[in-house]
């Protein structure tokens, strides 16, 4: 494909290796993650038209955390940034839509999490409907666990069907160097394990992780000076639902997903790879159905979400994953999803393909 | 390292008020009555009510339902181990309870005693709080349990009369969030040197820029800096910039009176500490220009316990403050185009 200067493409992904818990702050990992992307596309810092990052105050326990962050763009001359309060796959839409404006050529978009500070059978509670749910402690499992049982109720799927989604993850995650939980296991040995909210177990869970990642897009022919192979954004597309999940209609599958996946444009042909971001096990499923997906797609060739789960990074390492498939792998068409808020309330889709 | 600390604890604890407006005061006041009630829009009842019609976005009016106090439950999970934010200190279970009256499901709390008798289409009922201690909030219904009675609520689905006036505009909630954050190795280095009597930063190989403290990379040439770098400055400098803070009142404030805080300029450094303390000199004087020297606490009470990643910079309990060497002011060129 012959890029017009109104396409824009992933050039180059850089993740730090996934830990449990980091010594170093959220600055440290910015700036080893950008650094890390910028020689590999091998720029100078001063050619980014636009920087963007995505990280969560309340994860790291630290207020104005993103303007310490930016410490790490080196920012002499000042520089046009900007920040979500999001997944840095967000950011890498803010910088998509940044680029479109056209008067620029190349933009950086950051995610970056420290999540072992906090809990996060307490912290997400602060992030739901203050009225109906916070003041009763409702945390993130919880929702998660309501949603699995009616997935279960409504003849769907089965634990063991969670089960096996997780075996398959974590069998993956053994060819990812950037996986954080992965190795060989059985259905029947993952199966018993008590719930922590039932009928989730603890491998149904998202795990605890710090990292960053960090992604270079650019836009029409400049591409290719920094990438042999670009993946092209096809498609883009961001769909919230109501934020109290008790008022959705049916919980069991997910509308803002098959809306945004039409809108990107996932049906107009094969999808080689899918990078989906389920930080609950069963939530692949309900994704796979929303997204249109069939056999012929390779799902979570990196172990998806289930092998290392920095909120605020993770998203962002799908699109990197889904990018990698076209600049690395030969692939041709690739998706990368995203969530956020409770039981799947917003997903972005993305459409990457490389030129044939 | 024995005297830096290693790993600190974080609450992040604050009360705060929300004002409701007109639906949620409805559904409060109600509540306070053990009056649980929805609102009739788009041809179906939502309870608990939402102010607007989740599917078109248009105002859901005040066509008000009774609803409960028995409810069915469709989807529930069990929580084996309740957090501290968790109304119940026992195992319990969350469910969606459609209420007897209402078309769309609540989420709360049942309270069975046992995870073997949850099941989805269970007949429940709301447990209140004693009339006195509820205050229209969600959880003055203390959890849902087993009701006694599988038949329909009485009066559910008829409608509610709302008073000219609620009771209850307000509500009050508590944040109450732990963090245990880890010593970077940069901190680390910084409050070392500190309970050395030792002020340190990291001079950048690539612009020759020192800054102080110490912050692991150059943020103007965005490169990792380490130990390699550290770069000893004097406890002595220039107030480069101030702010004079005028106390309101709010949960742990403990200061009464105006009060400022200053940047410093240290001798050799590019980068300003900040949020200082002048100790000699009165709040109406504080200037930028003007000459300090560091007050170090004695020895034998210095600790470190304060010095944790987020507060980049501070002296915690080893530095006490600054006070003025009486040298003449300095002219504002020795301290522009300098870092925060």
């Amino acid at each position: 494909m012959a890029p017009s200067e109104n396409d824009i493409a992933i050039v180059g992904f850089a993740q730090l290796p996934p830990e449990r818990r980091t010594n170093l702050t959220e600055s440290d990992l910015v700036l080893r993650s950008t650094r890390e992307v910028i020689a590999q596309v091998g720029i100078d810092k001063s050619e980014i038209g636009f920087t963007v990052s995505g990280s969560c105050d309340y994860l790291s326990g630290q207020g104005f955390s993103f303007v310490q962050n930016t410490d790490a763009y080196g920012m002499v001359p000042a520089i046009n940034e900007s920040h979500v309060e999001m997944d840095g796959a967000w950011a890498m839409y803010e910088a998509y839509v940044r680029l479109l404006q056209g008067d620029i050529d190349i933009a950086m978009a950051v995610g970056v999490g420290k999540n072992s500070n906090s809990d996060p059978s307490t912290l997400f509670t602060v992030e739901f409907d203050p009225y109906y749910l916070t003041p009763l402690g409702t945390d993130t499992w919880s929702l998660a666990a309501l949603q699995a049982r009616a997935l279960i109720d409504s003849g769907k799927a089965t634990e063991r069907d969670f089960a096996e989604v997780v075996v398959r993850n974590r069998a993956n995650a053994k060819s990812n160097p950037f996986a954080q939980v992965k190795g060989d296991y059985s259905v029947d040995e993952l199966l018993a394990a008590d719930y922590v909210r039932n009928p989730l177990r603890r491998h149904d869970l998202p795990p605890t992780t710090d990292q960053a990642a960090a992604v270079i897009l650019a836009r029409g022919k400049r591409a290719y000076d920094l990438c042999e192979r670009p993946a092209w954004i096809t498609g883009i597309d961001h769909r919230i639902e109501a934020h109290l999940p008790t008022v959705r209609k049916d919980i069991t599958t997910s509308v803002s997903t098959r809306i945004a996946a039409e809108a990107a444009g996932v049906g107009k042909g094969p999808i080689d790879v899918a990078e989906i971001h389920a930080p609950f096990s069963f939530q692949e499923l309900i994704l796979r159905e929303s997204l249109g997906l069939d056999a012929s797609t390779e799902v979570n060739p990196s172990g998806g979400a289930l092998a290392a789960h920095s909120v605020m990074t993770v998203g962002l390492i799908r699109v990197g994953e889904a990018a990698n498939q076209i600049i690395k792998n030969g692939k041709n068409r690739t998706l990368a999803h995203t969530t956020s808020g409770p039981c799947l309330q917003q997903n972005l889709v993305c459409v990457l393909e490389g030129d044939q | 390292m024995a005297d830096t600390v290693q790993e600190f604890v974080f609450n992040l604890t604050f009360p705060f008020t929300r004002t409701l407006g007109s639906t949620l005061s409805t559904f409060s006041s109600a509540l306070v009555q053990g009056q649980i009630i929805g609102v009739r829009t788009g041809g179906r009842v939502i309870a608990p009510p939402l102010e607007y019609d989740p599917d078109t976005a248009a105002d859901s009016g005040t066509d008000w339902v009774r609803v409960g106090p028995k409810g069915t439950v469709s989807t529930w999970t069990w929580v084996p181990e309740p957090t501290n934010l968790h109304p119940l200190d026992h195992a319990f279970g969350f469910a969606f309870i459609t209420l007897d009256g209402a078309d769309t499901p609540m989420l709360h709390l049942v309270d069975t005693g046992s995870e073997s008798a949850m099941a989805a289409g269970m007949r429940v009922e709301a447990k209140f709080k004693a009339p006195t201690d509820r205050v229209g909030r969600i959880d003055d219904i203390i959890a849902f349990v087993p009701a006694t009675d599988p038949s329909p609520s009485e009066g559910a689905g008829e409608p509610f009369v709302a008073p000219e006036e609620n009771d209850i505009t307000e509500m009050d909630a508590f944040c109450d969030l732990q963090y245990v954050d880890n010593a970077s190795p940069t901190t680390i280095m910084w409050a070392k040197a500190l309970m050395e009597g030792r002020i340190i930063g990291q001079k950048c190989p690539q612009c020759d820029r020192t800054i102080v403290g110490p912050r692991g990379m150059c943020s103007v040439c965005a490169i990792e800096l380490d130990e390699s770098h550290i770069f000893e400055v004097p406890g002595r400098g220039v107030v480069s910039n101030f702010t004079i803070v005028t106390p309101t009142p709010y949960p742990g404030q403990t200061e009464t009176e105006p009060f400022a805080r200053c940047s410093i300029l240290l001798d050799g450094a590019d980068a300003v500490i900040a949020q200082q303390e002048i100790l000699d000199v009165p709040v109406s004087e504080i200037r930028v220009g003007i000459h300090v020297e560091v007050v170090w606490a004695p020895e034998n009470e210095r600790s470190a316990a304060d010095i944790d990643n987020r507060s980049r910079g501070s002296g915690g309990d080893i530095i006490v403050g600054w006070r003025t060497t009486g040298e003449p002011d300095e002219p504002a060129a020795r301290y522009l185009d300098r870092m925060m």
